[in-house]
């Protein structure tokens, strides 16, 4: 298993009226992530937010190339980014006990905070396909170049882990700071992961270690 | 932390907690158990709310110290409110994770609960302690309210009356800016205690009620002063405590009254052996007593004999005055704690009042047979209350229950 520390690349926020980031996606332009009761667009290079939905955002969000994914309460919304109408909700599969949500492969993969767990589920029925078991709370779920990563957060410790999605074993940790939490995770499909902070209502972007053609 | 919670934690903090209950309701995880104790304090069913935050703090993992001491903190502050004096425990051990983790605003939270404990229980210079070492100014508002208003209760325990009406004018300043109705109306009560009677002033053969302020006045006057609520005899920067010693207070205390007259020796004999006949062993008995007054008092009275007893005669020119309270009887000391209008178990009162927990429930039991005090609940949540007085609120400053994620 390979170990490393963060390496922070930027720290965007805190933002006006912003108590916590809830969780985060991209769009290959911006930035959303959820605060309470509004979804907003950040854009990473000026580190303005442009846009903001009002609709309730609890925990995770994913974005599937058309349409904004976002839990609220106890289901998932999907949300029409450009009239900002939630178009149809599904039951999130933790029953409110839901946190982080990530787009891949035509699933979405949802995960469940205290049980350690990350669903991958129907996105238009909410039906559970099947369930990976992770021994940390999940508070956030990205995948990339068929890597699935999750983020940890357990009081004072938080961490970026990649984790094999058949077994659920452990393939590769990022610890963060100590004190920066992990809530809500996102990467950009190249070399950056997006991370909120939970109640810091701040934003990083974290460099994705890079690895060799052996795939070490 | 997951959508629910963090739902639930939004409409804690906008105000409705039926709204925070209905979305974790049924949940028994440790997030979920804090959140609902924060709820239910905050509707008033503090039992409940002390269970579930007790429950909450147990189920908390090992790694989760700061939510732990969030929870700790809440059962702390409503353990104070509840006037639960001595189940509080644990909060130095909060108050210090708090700290190390930078939540200032729930370490100063903590620092003001224990400083309001400390007062409640007499502890002043502690509690003033605790406060001086909490800077006020970079405090959310509400906080600032709370720090100023336990300032105003050192400072009125302590006859600093000026200070007292600064204090509150600052508490009521951060109150209103705060916007909670319940911290302003414990301003409003706690200025109310400087417009009220606090003590009956007994000079020259004459009464009358005197406001806190011409307490402090009367004690920076110079006079010789027999003060009957604390048993000790003060004057001239000089305190003689007499407290263990309720012979020589009570012949004080008679000598005092009667200045600038004498007292028969019989109407001595009759208050400080409680009413016998003056017979000569007793009058043997004064004499040596009146003695022991004399060395105790050398500082600031002659006691001289004269025909027909004894007479006082202060050194200096200053009046003499015995300073009693408001109103006197056996419990007096129990009505005055009583009189914040909170609701006290015997236990609080006792560590306030110093006094055995018998001679405490003895005393309530006393009272409550006329009336005077009223029980609420049974066993071991059974506290006292004078008939409730409206508008004496105690504002819940709850700390907020998620650090993290």
């Amino acid at each position: 298993m390979r170990r490393s520390s963060a390496d922070i690349i930027r720290e965007y926020g805190p933002f006006p009226e912003v108590e916590r980031v809830a969780g985060v996606t991209y769009d290959g332009r911006h930035v959303w992530f959820a605060s309470g009761d509004r979804l907003n667009a950040l854009d990473p290079d000026s580190g303005e937010t442009v846009r903001a939905i009002a609709v309730p955002a609890h925990a995770g969000t994913a974005f599937d190339g058309e349409h904004l994914f976002q839990i609220a309460e106890d289901r998932i919304q999907r949300i029409d980014p450009q009239s900002g109408r939630v178009v149809a909700t599904i039951p999130a599969p933790g029953g409110g006990g839901d946190s982080g949500l990530a787009w891949a492969e035509g699933s979405l993969w949802v995960g469940q905070y205290r049980d350690r767990k990350i669903h991958q589920i129907d996105p238009r029925t909410g039906a559970i396909l099947r369930t990976i078991e992770s021994n940390r709370y999940v508070t956030g779920v990205t995948w990339v170049d068929g890597e699935l990563w999750h983020g940890m957060w357990d009081g004072e410790e938080s961490e970026l882990r990649r984790i094999d999605p058949r077994t659920g074993a452990v393939l590769e940790t990022i610890d963060m700071p100590p004190g920066a939490g992990v809530s809500g995770l996102e990467s950009d499909g190249a070399d950056r992961f997006f991370c909120g902070s939970g109640t810091s209502g701040k934003l990083r972007a974290v460099r994705r270690p890079r690895r060799d053609a052996a795939g070490r | 932390m997951d959508s629910l919670i963090t739902a639930a934690a939004q409409a804690l903090a906008a105000g409705d907690p039926f709204g925070a209950l209905n979305r974790v309701a049924l949940r028994e995880d440790a997030p979920a158990l804090a959140l609902r104790g924060i709820a239910m304090a905050q509707l008033g069913d503090l039992a409940r709310a002390k269970a579930l935050l007790r429950r909450a703090a147990r189920a908390f993992g090992p790694k989760e110290a700061v939510a732990r001491a969030r929870c700790i903190l809440a059962e702390a502050e409503i353990a104070l409110v509840s006037r639960d004096l001595g189940a509080i425990s644990g909060l130095d051990a909060a108050r210090a994770i708090l700290d190390r983790h930078g939540d200032r605003a729930n370490a100063a939270h903590a620092c003001y609960v224990e400083a309001r404990r400390l007062l409640l229980v007499g502890r002043l210079d502690e509690a003033e302690r605790m406060l001086a070492a909490l800077p006020p100014s970079p405090l959310p508002i509400a906080m600032r309210a709370a720090h100023a208003l336990v300032a105003a209760g050192i400072a009125i325990r302590r006859l600093c009356i000026g200070p007292a009406r600064a204090a509150l004018a600052r508490a009521d300043t951060a109150a209103r800016q705060a916007g909670i109705p319940a911290l302003l109306a414990e301003v409003e009560s706690a200025s109310l205690v400087l417009d009220t009677p606090a003590a009956r002033l007994v000079a020259r053969g004459a009464e009358r009620l005197l406001r806190l302020d011409e307490v402090e006045a009367l004690m920076a006057s110079g006079a010789l002063v027999v003060d009957a609520s604390r048993h000790l005899v003060r004057g001239a920067g000089t305190v003689v405590p007499l407290d263990t010693r309720p012979v020589l207070f009570a012949l004080a205390r008679a000598l005092a009254e009667a200045w600038p007259g004498d007292v028969p020796r019989a109407a001595l004999v009759a208050r400080a052996f409680r009413g016998k006949e003056a017979d000569e062993s007793h009058r043997a008995r004064l004499r040596v007593e009146i003695g022991r007054l004399r060395v105790e008092l050398r500082a600031l009275a002659e006691i001289r004999a004269t025909k027909r007893g004894f007479v006082l005669a202060p050194h200096s020119t200053g009046e003499v005055a015995v300073l009693a309270r408001p109103v006197e009887g056996e419990h007096a000391a129990v009505l005055a704690f009583l009189s914040d209008g909170e609701a006290w178990s015997s236990s609080a009162l006792a560590l306030a009042l110093g006094a055995s927990q018998r001679s405490v429930q003895r005393a309530l039991d006393e009272l409550a047979a006329s009336g005077t005090v009223q029980p609420v609940g049974h066993g071991r949540a059974r506290r006292w209350m004078t008939p409730p007085v409206p508008g004496f609120p105690t504002a819940l400053l709850l700390p907020a229950p998620m650090p993290s994620g």
